[in-house]
């Protein structure tokens, strides 16, 4: 009797505690503090400046922007993702990689917020970037991301260098190999092409524009398919290019390219992203001002295949201040910022009038072929395995480039190896 | 049976020092032994940490990591490694330490030039050594160049970027195996040197029949430390090759740490560390032995 009434009074005087514990966390009222999973470099310089002229108008929302390397910041970001803890309010996600954070459910739907607040989706988005934060991947799939930097790989060549040799701009990759050929013969003083050679992520990233221009792909209907003949014509082709490539290209990373493009060391580049290009057209910091076009991929047997690479921004689901993070996302994808971000830190803008601007096509000329290249570029394959299968791809790539393995046998064991890992 | 109750007697006699010892051992326990148990107990699993997909799958694991060509290419560099890296090391430590035994003009502040790469970061001295084998522009090609010489590939010939690497590591820990030799050294008394040398010892002599007898165990301590040491090497791959050109330069702790933090398959990464965790304790095995025979000597 006595420990019945014990428990009794026990149970009155916890219940309340529990229906507190248990009950949703309202969003926090007044000062907010966001936390945002950000990159590294110029990205990380850019959202810096957002955040602060953003805590400028709203003095109650600060900023602890987290500036990381790309490999650190993902795995910081999954981890937390995993364990639910919501460190992050604001997280930076690489396209190819937004499968896993969209089918795990780490992130919050986006669909519903716009919805709660009365808004919609504004149609100044470019639809090919916004896609790739939709699960499932299509114009109908759930959004959980907007993009905020619109990357897309680009093709890059120097205008005075062929106007001086009488070259024509490149239309195929067949063109850019007899090119290279005729200016290593007429300018020994300039490389023919650069490209990243790094294996992994930079070497997949390089050759997919060829690799699919050629006809190629990587997984069909859930199937690896990068020892097809296309595939291997591909990368025949690559191991070609290379002979007119700096002879350490095998190390070559985004720093080396961009130095030695800027530094007017090559005619070519297979291989340009807009945050590389930004400071082109400086003279502080180019050698080569108005020298340098910046355009589409050339065509091979298929047509010309840029690659997208958006990074888009996501709020996990684990975030207590959701509703605070929406409304900075919305300030961040906006064309006010998107416009300030471009002309300050050449960040790529999604959306249509961004690339439209005055003030930024007089800075970079190139802007129309980019917005026209990003509309119609091509993700890489959306699976939550993209990471293992590019490293996979990039190592055995990587291989044939060095020569320890042929075209062959290298795209064999790479198709063998991304088959085991989707199985 | 008498001596189990002696020892709980001993326990209970003492048990206020076990109670007041408890809670660090408790930490000890939670922090050495749980992750361990969980890595053996995940070794045996199809586990992907992303996908939560976690399926018994017995020693499947074992065979197709120990099947994986990147895998053996990755253990093979790992044991280049550690081997080269480590008799390089204790071998320029002793003529060091034999060195600055002596006396010379400029020995204190050689001796702080010596050991200052152990005090750097290795991100550091990775970067340092980045730029002095950059194939255009390093310092190490420009002096190739100067001399009349074509430039290397150091960072990207797949034969030759081990060894690359593995240099920095001798750069950067040659200075600690010079410091416990110098030690030991400083410990011998000057009249062993001496009856050796009354004895018509030469300097040679002196060296590999009375030094190197007695440092014997500072020798061998510094051989395991850094065995075990470079067999876990991570950062100076990392930053300076990120395992490339090709797998040439892949070893079993990079391994890990892609399939662990990139692919996110923790049973592969766990069984892969089973195989590193075999490895060293062998390795610590010896150790134990030899300071063991010391011991009873």
């Amino acid at each position: 009797m006595k420990n019945r009434f014990i428990l009794s009074v026990l149970v009155l005087l916890l219940a309340p505690v529990f229906f507190v514990l248990a009950s949703p966390q309202p969003e926090a009222t007044g000062p907010v503090k966001l936390t945002i999973a950000g990159r590294d470099g110029v990205y990380g310089n850019a959202m810096q400046y957002a955040t602060d002229e953003y805590t400028k108008g709203h003095p109650d929302v600060t900023f602890d922007v987290l500036k990381l390397p790309y490999n650190s910041q993902y795995e910081k970001v999954v981890i937390d993702m995993k364990s639910g803890t919501g460190s992050y309010d604001l997280i930076m996600i690489d396209d190819p990689n937004a499968p896993q954070f969209q089918k795990a459910g780490w992130l919050a739907s986006l669909d519903g917020m716009l919805k709660s607040k009365g808004e919609t989706l504004d149609p100044d988005f470019i639809s090919a970037a916004v896609k790739l934060g939709r699960y499932p991947y299509a114009d109908s799939g759930t959004l959980y991301a907007l993009p905020h930097v619109g990357n897309v790989e680009m093709f890059a060549y120097r205008t005075d260098l062929f106007d001086k040799y009488g070259l024509a701009k490149p239309a195929t990759w067949d063109d850019v190999l007899a090119d290279a050929q005729k200016l290593k013969q007429m300018d020994p003083n300039v490389t023919p092409v650069g490209f990243r050679g790094v294996k992994g992520n930079p070497i997949v990233s390089g050759f997919l524009p060829i690799f699919w221009a050629f006809g190629a792909n990587v997984l069909e209907n859930n199937k690896a398919t990068v020892d097809s003949p296309q595939a291997l014509a591909a990368l025949q082709y690559f191991l070609k290019l290379k002979a007119y490539a700096p002879q350490a290209v095998d190390t070559w990373n985004s720093a080396q390219v961009r130095d030695a493009l800027y530094g007017g060391r090559l005619a070519m580049v297979t291989e340009v992203w807009p945050s590389w290009v930004g400071d082109l057209n400086n003279p502080d910091k180019s050698q080569v001002v108005g020298k340098v076009m910046v355009t589409a991929h050339p065509r091979e047997t298929a047509p010309s295949s840029p690659v997208i690479g958006a990074w888009l921004l996501g709020i996990p689901k684990a975030s207590k201040n959701q509703s605070a993070a929406f409304d900075f996302l919305m300030y961040v994808t906006g064309k006010d910022m998107q416009i300030q971000l471009a002309d300050q830190f050449g960040i790529a803008p999604s959306r249509k009038s961004a690339f439209q601007d005055p003030g930024l096509l007089k800075k970079y000329p190139w802007f129309p072929g980019q917005e026209a290249a990003l509309e119609n570029a091509r993700a890489r394959a959306r699976t939550n395995k993209w990471p293992e299968i590019e490293t996979t791809f990039g190592t055995y790539l990587q291989l044939a480039l060095i020569g320890q393995m042929s075209a062959q046998d290298a795209l064999k064991t790479a198709n063998e190896k991304i088959q085991e890992i989707i199985q | 049976m008498i001596k189990r109750r002696t020892m709980l007697k001993y326990i209970v006699k003492n048990r206020f020092y076990y109670a007041i010892l408890f809670p660090a051992f408790a930490v000890v326990v939670f922090l050495t032994v749980y992750p361990v148990v969980q890595v053996v107990a995940n070794s045996f699993y199809k586990y992907n940490f992303l996908s939560d997909e976690r399926l018994f799958i017995g020693f499947k694991n074992f065979s197709s990591i120990i099947s994986d060509d990147i895998f053996q290419t990755s253990f093979v560099n790992t044991i280049i490694f550690s081997f080269v890296g480590t008799l390089l090391e204790v071998g320029l430590g002793f003529a060091l330490a034999l060195l600055f035994y002596g006396k010379f003009f400029g020995r204190r502040p050689a001796m702080i030039i010596v050991i200052f790469p152990m005090m750097v970061s290795t991100m550091v001295v990775c970067s340092v050594w980045r730029t002095l084998y950059q194939f255009d522009i390093g310092l190490l090609n420009y002096l190739l160049k100067a001399a009349g010489l074509g430039p290397v590939g150091w960072l990207n010939n797949p034969h030759l970027a081990l060894f690359s690497v593995i240099l920095v590591d001798i750069w950067q820990w040659t200075p600690f195996a010079f410091i416990v030799l110098q030690a030991g050294l400083l410990s011998i008394q000057r009249e062993v040197f001496e009856a050796a040398s009354i004895d018509g010892a030469g300097y040679f002599r002196t060296v590999f029949s009375v030094t190197v007898p007695i440092l014997w165990s500072q020798i061998v301590l510094v051989v395991l430390l850094r065995t075990i040491d470079t067999f876990r090497v991570f950062s100076k791959v990392y930053a300076l090759t990120g395992g490339g050109p090709g797998n040439s330069t892949e070893t079993v702790s990079f391994f890990i740490y892609r399939e662990g933090f990139v692919y996110f398959n923790l049973g592969r990464a766990s069984t892969a560390s089973m195989y590193t965790l075999v490895v060293i304790a062998l390795i610590a095995v010896v150790y134990i032995r030899q300071i063991m025979k010391e011991g009873d000597v």
